[in-house]
């Protein structure tokens, strides 16, 4: 048809324009509706009880007098819920614990009551006996062969991957590419360390909460924050042992997810409190009980060698990486093979070796975390190559530049770069921090301060798993989208709508966006993996062409010439080019589909992501790994500069100044990819100098926002300069790539390296708290 | 839980001395957050926002008076408090956010003596007195006297903090709250609260005290003596820090180790002085 020629026309000017936010003013006047804000007719309130041990087994629980409360109607425990064990890549956990506990905070019965109060009160009156056993909370003791063993029955859960032999391992993968044994030889500079990364708690502004309710015929609907309906649905209707075809999953307004509400949050135990009442049930998490029973990112060691030559070639890298994936495996059988693909950065290493495990431990369940497995070990690839740098006497950015990824070499494992952009990148943020000067020692530091400058490069990717959209004409020539996609706070309703009206030539508020509704919306894997413009904004533009040319088609006929003849005139008018007369508003076409010839015009587009290419089996040994990292997505690069000033009395760090370059193939709303920029920044801020979920002996000692420090406004630096690379992929709508967790790789090595051009000290274990700079600071000294 | 306004101070005692779980609820800012906590369970809250004798700032001859129900945020911004009062007035400038300074007041962050609040050191530097009235009468208790230990003053059961009372004297002294914490609007872990005043290069009076360095504002009167006199040279006012640095009693916690609070003491006192210089 007219595709080729309507692609060749220019981009609408609404694909880069920053139009604000669709949702923005309901946001702003307190009007949006949140899950929390929902309430149904007769609804209960529930909560949880969170175990008291890491690891214990239940002897009994005895909910006798929490039943008896008035105000009660229904307390559940293990016992009560049917063994329908779900996880993603390994089935491994259960709804409430059954006669063992796993973590400090691992949920063990539930109750709903006709108020929130009731219901708390009932979880003091529910009287529990265990048997202490000892935790696990160190992630290499995890491996060790007297261990206590956490899941005495982990192979026999169902599991999509093969499991190591180590009785505490959930995955273990090793790649490895070159020869990494005998290139140590051919290295003048060789650096060795060992980088401790912490677990970060994703702080969405809305804690974890879901209304479910069942319906005569026992259909479940739920309303939920999730990052994913059709994840939600799928597994709440595996806990609940009923068809997808019983449970639907609506998102309101989310308040955030960063990969904490990817696949199941409250959901199922919410549905199962429905269930067992016959009523409504909201259950939303207060802030305590969301960090402690909720999820994380992965904390860990990473041991890494890297050897170089003298003229700044790199040579060779060891990399063995232990991540913390706590009680439950959730998304850790993707997370720490996502790290080891990662480890290699975005440059030349042809001997390479790595191996990446993810460990049961007595702590919080890790998952997704903006970044997965890469910003750990990106922390530590991006501060090794600072001190190679050192020694070797070079500059760290043109060490960098001299080893980036050119478009003709391959990613690790053999991998087809798209787009080589890592170059531009380094020089772009080169050039606008202005490096040099500083580097050298540019401005004077505040009295009592010293001043440092440091960056990082690195990649990411930018695609995943499967995305649907259905664009409708509706009868006035306006239109409606329903592709599924939950926005969690990102923007990606905006971007969606500004997809359509750009390829259609409509006004903003000429299209609808559909919330996500699993009853009437097409499949959408989630929001995840930076893929909602390109995966999923690649289906809505291709159903907006599809009625494009539906459009095209009854407009030919209509005005008696070629479709090749036709073309989109801004607010819904289909004409004859050159032929300023010769046109149809879109009402016109839906009239004649609707009731006279064609039937009603929807657009329709499904597809999955699927890489050019695997990992090469020939090039490299691959040992171990699940789907991930073999296809998950296109590449994405970028490099970041951090301008910082260290307190030589506290140790204490203040980032000044951040400019970060990303590679964003199109920007389809300009201040929308800045704001994902400066959000990522400014939330890695948080991983690289003050957040940590700290443990005693297993039990959580900091599960509030006043003891867990995220940083505020006045902690940011004054000026985050995102500096945007516009080099369209062919594979995207409009040519544009997801940039929301790349943001996120660099901020933590790029602070720690200018800490160390500060200072001269090497933090080698994030958050870089002012005490650990101030040791660091001593022991530089002392070794002086 | 009862909820009860009384709109005189009189009746408000009344009403605390016949329960013995009766709270006073000022702005709310920490006993609301208790409440939620399940940490405390009251079972009356008497209201003092109707008390008018409790609320703002005067100025009466040799004092600055502060009542006990004054916010944060007009504490804060009230060019009144120079001179000694000015330390006081920097430590309500820093406290926790807007917000908080919005609904929080002095009265209720001092009875609640979290020795990590920016108060309590800030009035021990600027030798406050903290007026107690009770069903007898009012009495005048010393900041240094009143801070004990953690969460505990030496208010009784049946009194109401009526009052903070600031001196003006001595005129010509500068104050600083010099707080250091992980982010901005965190506890400190580490506050030196300062009261100096300088003479033709001499330092003619100086008062200080360290806040989130023990159970309660760690307050020297050696160090005081040590200062007053002196050039205020580094060799002084690193023997300063180093008897505070010895008299500090720090916990361990998230904000940081003892050992490490304690080894900031004499850097950051350095700074507080050279601020004020």
């Amino acid at each position: 048809m007219s595709t080729n020629m309507a692609e060749n026309q220019q981009i609408n000017p609404i694909i880069g324009a920053s139009v604000p936010r669709i949702e923005g003013p309901e946001k702003a006047t307190g009007r949006a509706v949140y899950t929390d804000d929902i309430t149904r007719p007769g609804m209960l309130h529930a909560a949880l009880l969170g175990s008291h041990y890491p690891h214990a087994r239940i002897l009994s629980i005895d909910t006798s007098r929490a039943k008896a409360l008035p105000g009660v109607k229904a307390v559940l425990t293990g016992a009560d819920l049917p063994l329908n064990y779900i996880g993603m890549f390994i089935k491994d956990q259960l709804p409430l614990a059954r006669d063992k506990v796993c973590y400090s905070g691992e949920p063990v019965a539930a109750v709903a009551a006709v108020d929130l109060a009731t219901a708390r009160q009932a979880l003091r009156l529910i009287e529990m006996e265990y048997e202490e056993l000892e935790p696990v909370t160190d992630v290499e003791e995890a491996l060790e062969p007297d261990a206590p063993v956490i899941h005495e029955k982990r192979d026999e859960y169902p599991t999509m991957y093969e499991l190591p032999e180590e009785p505490n391992a959930i995955c273990f993968t090793e790649f490895m590419e070159g020869d990494p044994n005998t290139a140590w030889d051919k290295c003048d500079a060789i650096v060795e360390d060992e980088y401790l990364v912490p677990a970060q708690y994703h702080m969405y502004m809305e804690p974890s909460s879901t209304v479910a309710e069942v319906d005569g015929s026992g259909k479940v609907t739920l309303w939920s924050s999730t990052q994913g309906v059709a994840r939600s649905q799928m597994y709440t209707a595996l806990a609940l042992g009923l068809p997808m075809s019983k449970v639907r999953v609506i998102a309101p307004r989310i308040g955030g997810g960063f990969g904490g509400k990817c696949e199941f949050t409250n959901q199922p135990i919410t549905a199962l409190l429905a269930q067992a009442t016959g009523r409504p049930v909201k259950l939303t998490f207060s802030r305590e009980d969301d960090m402690t029973m909720m999820k994380r990112r992965h904390g860990g060691k990473i041991y890494m060698k890297t050897g170089a030559k003298k003229d700044g070639t790199l040579v060779a890298r060891d990399c063995r990486i232990i991540l913390d994936g706590g009680a439950y495996a959730d998304e850790s059988p993707e997370v720490s093979p996502v790290a080891a693909f990662f480890s290699q950065g975005p440059y030349r290493i042809p001997n390479m070796r790595v191996e990446a495990w993810s460990v049961y431990t007595n702590l919080s369940r890790a998952s997704a975390f903006r970044g997965f497995g890469n910003p750990q070990a990106t922390f530590a690839s991006e501060s090794q190559l600072d001190d190679l740098a050192d020694q070797l006497g070079m500059d760290p950015l043109e060490l960098r530049l001299n080893n980036a990824l050119e478009q003709d070499d391959k990613f690790f494992c053999g991998k087809t770069i798209e787009k080589a952009t890592m170059r531009a990148c380094l020089e772009k943020v080169r050039d606008a921090s202005g490096w040099a000067a500083k580097r050298s020692g540019g401005r004077p530091a505040a009295p009592g301060k010293k001043r440092g400058i440091g960056m990082a490069g690195m990649s990411h990717i930018s695609g995943l798993a499967g995305a649907g959209a259905n664009v409708l004409l509706n009868e006035d020539g306006s239109v409606t989208l329903n592709c599924g996609a939950v926005d969690i706070g990102q923007g990606s309703d905006t971007i969606f709508t500004q997809i359509v009206a750009g390829a259609l030539a409509l006004d903003m508020d000429q299209v609808n966006f559909a919330a996500p509704d699993t009853d009437s919306s097409p499949y959408q894997f989630q929001t995840s993996a930076s893929r909602n413009t390109y995966t999923i904004g690649r289906a809505v533009k291709k159903a907006s062409d599809d009625v494009r040319d539906q459009i095209y088609r009854h407009a030919g006929e209509i005005l008696e010439c070629d479709t090749n003849d036709l073309e989109l005139r801004q607010g819904g008018v289909v004409g004859v080019k050159g032929v300023p007369d010769a046109a149809l508003p879109f009402i016109a076409i839906a009239g004649r589909a609707l009731w006279q010839e064609g039937g009603p015009i929807m657009g329709t587009h499904n597809w999955l992501y699927t890489p050019q290419d695997r990992m090469d089996p020939k090039r490299m040994l691959l040992r171990g790994f699940a789907l991930m990292p073999d296809g998950i997505g296109i590449f994405t690069f970028g490099a970041q500069v951090a301008e910082v000033e260290v307190d030589e009395v506290t140790g204490q760090v203040e980032v000044l100044e951040y400019w970060a370059a990303h590679d964003v193939g199109k920007a389809i709303n300009k201040t929308s990819v800045e704001g994902q920029i400066e959000g990522g920044i400014v939330q890695m801020l948080g991983y690289a100098l003050t957040e940590e979920m700290l443990w005693d002996n297993g039990r959580m000692i900091n599960p509030t926002m006043m003891d867990y420090k995220i940083p505020g406004m006045a902690d940011a630096p004054y000026k985050i300069h995102s500096l945007l690379i516009e080099e369209a992929e062919e594979s995207a709508p409009f040519g544009a790539k997801g940039v929301g967790e790349i943001c996120a790789v660099g901020p933590a090595p790029a602070i720690a390296n200018a800490i160390k051009n500060a200072v001269g000290a090497r933090v080698a274990q994030i958050p870089a708290t002012p005490e650990r700079v101030l040791t660091a600071m001593q022991s530089a000294d002392d070794a002086d | 839980m009862k909820y009860i306004e009384p709109a005189s101070l009189p009746e408000a005692l009344e009403i605390l001395s016949a329960d013995d779980e009766a709270r006073c609820l000022a702005g709310g800012a920490t006993l609301v957050a208790m409440l939620n906590a399940d940490l405390v369970e009251p079972s009356t809250l008497i209201g003092l926002r109707r008390i008018d004798e409790l609320a703002g700032i005067s100025v009466s001859g040799d004092h600055i008076r502060i009542g006990a129900t004054t916010t944060h945020a007009q504490i804060a911004g009230d060019d009144r408090l120079t001179g000694n009062a000015a330390v006081v007035r920097d430590a309500a400038r820093q406290i926790a956010h807007s917000a908080i300074r919005n609904m929080g007041t002095i009265g209720g962050a001092v009875c609640h003596a979290d020795p990590n609040a920016d108060f309590p050191g800030a009035l021990v530097a600027a030798n406050a007195v903290l007026e107690a009235a009770g069903q007898s009468g009012r009495r005048q208790i010393p900041a240094d006297e009143f801070f004990l230990d953690y969460l505990e003053t030496s208010l009784e059961e049946d009194e109401i903090l009526s009052a903070v009372m600031v001196p003006v004297e001595p005129v010509g002294a500068r104050g600083r709250h010099l707080k250091f914490s992980r982010t901005h609007g965190d506890y400190a872990t580490i506050s030196i609260s300062l009261v100096l005043a300088i003479n033709s290069g001499a330092c003619s009076h100086a008062r200080v005290a360290v806040g989130s360095a023990g159970p309660a504002p760690v307050h020297l009167a050696e160090v005081d003596a040590l200062l007053t006199g002196s050039d205020l040279s580094g060799e002084t006012i690193k023997q300063a820090g180093q008897k505070l640095m010895e008299a500090a009693d720090p916990v361990d916690d998230v904000r940081g180790s003892a050992e490490y609070r304690r080894m900031i003491i004499p850097g950051l006192l350095q700074r507080a002085v050279d601020e004020l210089r």
